[in-house]
C-alpha cells in the first residue's frame, strides 16, 4: 500500500530527488523492518511450540502415550497399504540394523573409497565395523 | 579477384581492422578489463565460479566482429525474442535467461537447497541483523539520488549492489534499469569476492576489543518440523505482503523445502549441483556479454563502482551498529561482529565474522552463529527488493 502510494507521487522518467529518495528510504527500511521482526515472531512463536510440546511430553510421559494412541484412533479409516504393512517398524528396522552396515548412499563415491572411510571411522571411534550404521557417504567438492 | 583483394577483404572483416573503428579503443580498454578480472578469478580466487564467467563473456563481446551478443536488441521497449531466437548470437540467447529473470530464481533454489535455516531459527534474533544490513541500500537510494545523474529505477538497482545479493540485483535491475545490467552485475560480484577486504577494517574500527572477544552459546536445537514449517510460512507471508519478491522468494523457500523435507534428495541434489552449475554458467558468462565497451565506459559506471563500494561499507557498518546494540542489550551473549554478516553475501560474510573473531579469542568460532543474520539477510535484501520494484516497476 505504502508503495503504492509512493508510486502516485513519484515521476519514474525524471532524474530521483533527495526529498523523494529519503521518503523512500524511511519507509523502506521501517517495511524491512517490519517484515523481518514479523518472521521473527512467528519463527519464535513456533519455536515455542515445539519446544513447549518437547518439554510437556517429557515431564508426563504418559500424556505423550495418550496423545499418541489418540493420534492413532483419529486414523482408523486409514487402512494400511500392503506393503506398508510389510514394512518393518521403526523398533525392528534398528534390530535389522545392528551387526550390518545397513543401506548405504554413496554418492560421488565410489566403493573403495567408502570401505576405507568406513574402516578409519571405526578404526578412530575404536568400534567394530558391524556395529556401526553408515547412512550415506558423499564426496564434498572444495 | 585477385590474391591482394582477397587479403584486403580479410583484414576488413577481421577484428583487429575493426579495433580503428569509433568504439575501437573502448573494445580494448574492455578487453584489458576483462583479463585483469580473469586474473583475479583464476590467480586470485576472487569468487572465481562466477568471475571468470563473467570475465570471459565481457572478452567475447568486446571482439568486433563476433557479434555474438548486440546490446541494441535490448535497449528497445519491446524486445523481439523472435527475431532474437532467429539471427541471435550465442550470448543473445543465454541472455534471454537473464532478461526474463530465470537465471536469479533457479540461482535462488540452488542457494536455498544449500542453506541451512537452521541457525537463524535456533535464534529469532538474527533477523534483526539481517534487516539492520539492509539500512545499507537506502541510504545508497539517497547517495545516488544526490548526484542528481539517474532516475529512480536507476538509482533503486545501484542501491541494491549494496544488499551484497547478486541474483537479486539482476533481478532488480533487468526490470528497472537494464542499461545499467553489467556495471550493476560486475560491481555486485566484485565487491562480493572482496569483502574479507572490505569488511575486516570496518569491524575492526566500530567494536571494541572486549565485544570482539564475547563467546556467544550454543542456542537451541531446531526440530526438523520447524525447518519444513518455515520455508513455507516465509513464502507465504512475505509473497503476500510484496508480491513481486514472490519468483525470487519462492525460489528460494522451494529449494530449501527440497533440502529438508527429506523425501525429495536426488531434487535437492540436482538443485544444488547440477542445475547451480548450469545456471552459474549461463548467467556469468552472459552477464558478462552486456559489459560493452561503448555502453560500459561511461561517468554512470564509474559512480555506480563508487556508490557500490559505498553500499557494502554502509550495510557494514549498518549491521554492526545494531550488533553492537544487541551485545548490550542482552548483555555481552551476542557478539557484535555477527552483525557484518548480516549483509547477505552467503557464506563469504559470515566466514569474516568467524576469521575476526579468532583473531581475538583463539577458541570462538562465531561462523554458525553468524550463518543466522547471514541467512536473514537474504530474506531482508529480497524484501528491500521487492519494496523497490513494487515502488519503480
Amino acid at each position: 500500500m505504502a508503495a503504492n502510494l509512493i508510486c502516485s507521487i513519484l515521476n519514474k522518467e525524471d532524474n530521483l530527488k533527495v526529498v523523494d529518495a529519503l521518503l523512500l528510504a524511511l519507509i523502506g527500511i521501517v517495511i524491512v523492518f517490519v517484515v523481518l521482526i514479523a518472521l521473527m515472531l512467528i519463527v519464535s512463536l513456533v519455536g515455542k511450540i515445539f519446544d513447549g510440546s518437547e518439554k510437556l511430553k517429557s515431564k508426563h510421559p504418559e500424556w505423550g502415550e495418550k496423545i499418541s494412541s489418540f493420534k492413532s484412533k483419529l486414523m482408523f479409516w486409514k487402512k494400511k497399504a500392503p506393503e506398508e504393512e510389510a514394512r518393518p517398524t521403526e523398533e525392528e528396522e534398528r534390530e535389522l540394523a545392528t551387526g550390518t552396515c545397513g543401506e548405504l548412499t554413496l554418492v560421488n563415491c565410489d566403493e573403495r573409497d567408502a570401505a576405507m572411510i568406513m574402516a578409519i571411522v571405526a578404526d578412530s571411534l575404536d568400534t567394530p565395523l558391524n556395529e556401526l550404521r553408515f547412512k550415506s557417504i558423499k564426496r564434498v567438492e572444495k | 579477384m585477385n590474391i591482394g583483394e582477397i587479403l584486403k577483404n580479410l583484414w576488413n572483416g577481421s577484428g583487429f581492422h575493426l579495433f580503428g573503428g569509433d568504439s575501437g579503443w573502448q573494445s580494448i580498454v574492455m578487453i584489458i578489463v576483462a583479463l585483469f578480472f580473469l586474473w583475479l578469478g583464476i590467480k586470485k580466487k576472487f569468487e572465481p565460479l562466477l568471475l571468470v564467467g563473467i570475465a570471459f563473456g565481457m572478452l567475447l563481446t568486446n571482439l568486433p566482429g563476433s557479434g555474438m551478443f548486440h546490446s541494441e536488441w535490448w535497449t528497445v521497449e519491446n524486445i523481439d525474442y523472435v527475431d532474437i531466437l532467429r539471427h541471435g548470437g550465442l550470448l543473445d540467447i543465454l541472455y534471454i535467461g537473464v532478461k526474463t529473470g530465470v537465471y536469479p530464481c533457479l540461482i535462488f533454489m540452488g542457494v536455498g537447497a544449500m542453506t541451512d535455516f537452521g541457525p537463524m531459527l535456533s535464534r529469532p534474533s538474527s533477523l534483526i541483523l539481517g534487516a539492520a544490513a539492509q539500512g545499507g541500500i537506502y541510504l545508497v537510494l539517497i547517495l545516488a539520488a544526490a548526484t542528481g545523474m539517474f532516475t529512480g529505477g536507476e538509482a533503486a538497482s545501484i542501491s541494491i549492489i549494496a544488499g551484497a545479493d547478486g541474483p537479486t540485483a539482476i533481478f532488480l535491475t533487468k526490470t528497472l534499469a537494464p542499461q545499467l545490467l553489467a556495471p550493476i552485475a560486475v560491481a555486485a560480484y566484485s565487491y562480493m569476492a572482496l569483502i574479507p577486504l572490505l569488511q575486516p577494517p570496518f569491524m575492526k574500527l566500530l567494536t571494541t576489543k572486549k565485544e570482539r572477544m564475547a563467546v556467544m552459546t550454543t542456542s537451541r536445537k531446531v526440530s526438523k518440523k520447524e525447518k519444513i514449517i518455515f520455508p513455507i510460512l516465509v513464502t507465504i507471508i512475505v509473497s503476500l505482503l510484496l508480491p513481486s519478491v514472490a519468483p525470487l522468494l519462492g525460489s528460494l523457500m522451494f529449494g530449501n523445502l527440497l533440502k529438508e523435507c527429506g523425501v525429495t534428495e536426488r531434487l535437492s541434489d540436482t538443485a544444488q549441483n547440477a542445475l547451480m552449475n548450469i545456471v552459474t554458467l549461463f548467467l556469468g558468462i552472459s552477464v558478462g556479454a552486456t559489459a560493452v565497451g561503448s555502453v560500459f565506459l561511461t561517468t554512470k559506471t564509474l559512480l555506480i563502482i563508487v556508490l557500490g563500494l559505498a553500499g557494502f561499507v554502509l550495510a557494514t557498518i549498518c549491521g554492526l551498529l545494531i550488533g553492537k546494540l544487541l551485545y548490550v542489550i542482552s548483555k555481552g551473549k551476542i557478539n557484535p561482529l555477527i552483525g557484518s554478516a548480516g549483509v547477505s553475501a552467503v557464506p563469504m560474510a559470515a566466514r569474516v565474522s568467524n576469521t575476526v573473531g579468532l583473531q581475538y579469542n583463539k577458541g570462538n568460532y562465531l561462523l554458525m552463529h553468524a550463518m543466522g543474520p547471514n541467512v536473514a539477510g537474504v530474506i531482508g535484501s529480497a524484501v528491500a527488493a521487492g519494496f523497490l520494484l513494487a515502488v519503480f516497476a
